[in-house]
């Protein structure tokens, strides 16, 4: 084949595939769209709309209930991204490089965990936390989901590669077991835990059923739980729309700033 | 011989936290579901052992035999449809070259927002005043009742996560499409193999471990379909949406019966396990 007719294939398939592309961004497009319609005036899909006013999004932004579920989902996410790749960091540093009874056994457990689909547990761990009184609390919200079994995981798997000369080398030049993990396991595995960082915040930036059923008041609610609240019957599709808009951005942010990094380490790791 | 002893000592405090995290909230609950299941169990926390009471009760729930229909045949329309969606944009970024990083830009994007948003967002688009039916008005159709006819409910729904979480499965099968030695392709060339040839005989074959793995996962995730559901048809028209996990929510935190969801949640418990068994019976040890 030439490289002239090679050319000529191609271009229908680009067309597929640009239209496929808009296709898929276009709900994004009307939603955004949709946000920036001054209340009531008629927008997409009947018309497009005549002025574009940032209005509904500053109305949102001052509701109290909007402000109290974005923080609420900060700490959330935050919290949870902290606290899991400190805990996941450490023990798949000592699954991968350290020997002690019962090693294997606890590892194969974990793992065995992941079969067993969250929803599955839901009852009876609202139960417990119920019992305990961490319904509409942040505990209640955020502590029963720090146990991920994939950070565990991935994390061993990473340390697994790490040459062991280099903590015999410290062992050796007698440095402790704190200093081992702050010197050597956290600076080397940076890039792992970037990806971990980036996908542990989706997760709980979108995460739905758990914060549904603990956080039963504003104060522990969370954006994707806040949103669900928002009927059409009561509120305006244009201040919906720039509420979901406002929620997404966080989503978005990260996707611009670190899409070549999601990409990669889904293609590397099937990590989902 | 002191690092003898310490390497354990060690080794166990660094996973303490994750061990207790475990213990408390992944191991307990996994127990305390089946223990559950074998109780009446109500939300001031009294319960009582009634035996295999709640699986007799579910096998005669004329309401859980249609959720599980109702959850069957959304994951027989969900499966093949994103599968071929994401295998299909996958050839198709393989292909193009043009401005390649652009597009799996935008057809990835939806993958990172929640299933919330995207139920949100759909319940505007399949509206009667809403984008579609907006469209179909220009051009002198519709109105469809895309969330409220029984028969289209489930298939409306399923666009929505096909929509939502294609990108996934297209970024692994375009790293499996990937791994394809370029030379076998290359040979088949100057044998005289047309591009379907090529596809059919080359790419199907050496992809069908990395087909198979993303089949596998979002047949879990078919099943376990539950925030669009929420968000846009609350179960209905006539609980032609009522998925397992509906159910399970529905008993829970609804009716407050938590044995009985409990009860909902092992069928669940029992179908993951199922399909995870079959990935593994088919793909073989070592891949965990």
């Amino acid at each position: 084949m030439t490289a002239a007719a090679a050319r000529r294939v191609r271009w229908p398939l680009i067309a597929l595939l640009g239209l496929l592309s808009v296709l898929t961004v276009s709900p994004f497009v009307a939603m955004v769209v949709v946000a920036l319609t001054p209340a009531g005036k008629p927008t997409v899909p009947s018309q497009w709309p005549d002025s574009l006013t940032f209005d509904n999004l500053t109305r949102v932004l001052s509701s109290s209930g909007f402000v109290d579920w974005t923080l609420n989902s900060v700490v959330y996410s935050v919290v949870s991204v902290v606290v899991i790749l400190l805990t996941a960091s450490m023990a798949g540093y000592a699954f991968a490089k350290k020997r002690f009874p019962g090693r294997d056994a606890m590892f194969w457990t974990f793992l065995a965990t992941m079969m067993v689909p969250f929803q599955a547990t839901l009852i009876p761990t609202f139960v417990m936390v119920n019992s305990l009184n961490g319904v509409d609390t942040f505990w209640g919200l955020i502590v029963p989901t720090l146990a991920n079994a994939q950070a565990v995981f991935l994390m061993r798997q990473f340390i697994l590669g790490l040459p062991d000369e280099l903590f015999d080398a410290a062992k050796v030049d007698g440095a402790s077991e704190l200093r081992v993990y702050l010197t050597i396991v956290v600076p080397l595995t940076r890039p792992i835990m970037a990806t971990l960082g980036v996908f542990v915040f989706l997760w709980h930036w979108n995460d739905f059923l758990w914060p549904l059923v603990v956080g039963q008041s504003d104060a522990t609610r969370t954006l994707t739980v806040g949103l669900t609240t928002l009927r059409t019957e009561e509120t305006q599709l244009s201040l919906l729309m720039a509420s979901a808009t406002i929620s997404v951005v966080p989503c978005l942010l990260v996707f611009f700033l670190l899409q070549r990094y999601l990409v990669n380490s889904i293609a590397m790791t099937g990590f989902k | 011989m002191r690092h003898r002893l310490r390497d354990p000592v060690a080794g166990l405090l660094f996973v303490l936290p994750v061990l207790v995290l475990f213990l408390i909230f992944r191991i307990f609950p996994s127990l305390g579901a089946a223990g559950m299941s074998l109780t009446d169990w109500n939300i001031g926390g009294e319960w009582s052992f009634i035996g295999a009471d709640n699986y007799v009760r579910l096998l005669d729930d004329v309401n859980f035999w249609l959720s599980l229909r109702v959850t069957l045949v959304y994951a027989a329309i969900y499966v093949p449809l994103t599968v071929v969606v994401s295998l299909g944009t996958a050839l198709l970024l393989n292909q193009v070259v043009f401005m390649r990083g652009l597009f799996r830009g935008m057809l990835f994007l939806p993958y990172v927002t929640s299933f919330v948003l995207a139920g949100v967002i759909w319940r505007w688009i399949y509206e009667f005043d809403g984008l579609i039916n907006g469209l179909l008005a220009h051009a002198g159709l519709g109105p469809v009742a895309f969330l409220q006819e029984t028969s289209l409910v489930l298939p409306a729904l399923a666009v929505v996560s096909v929509w939502k979480g294609f990108g996934y499965s297209m970024l692994i099968l375009l790293a499996g499409i990937k791994s394809i030695p370029a030379s076998y392709l290359e040979a088949a060339t100057v044998d005289g193999a047309g591009a379907w040839q090529r596809f059919r005989r080359i790419t199907l074959p050496l992809l069908k471990p990395t087909l198979f793995f993303v089949l596998v996962i979002e047949t879990i995730s078919a099943f376990q379909v539950f925030d669009t559901i929420y968000v846009m048809t609350g179960g209905g028209p006539a609980r032609a949406s009522y998925s397992l996990i509906y159910g399970i929510y529905d008993h829970g935190f609804r009716s407050f019966d938590f044995g009985y969801a409990a009860t909902w949640g092992m069928v669940l418990f029992a179908i993951v396990l199922v399909v995870s068994l079959i990935q593994r019976r088919f793909m073989g040890r070592g891949e965990v």
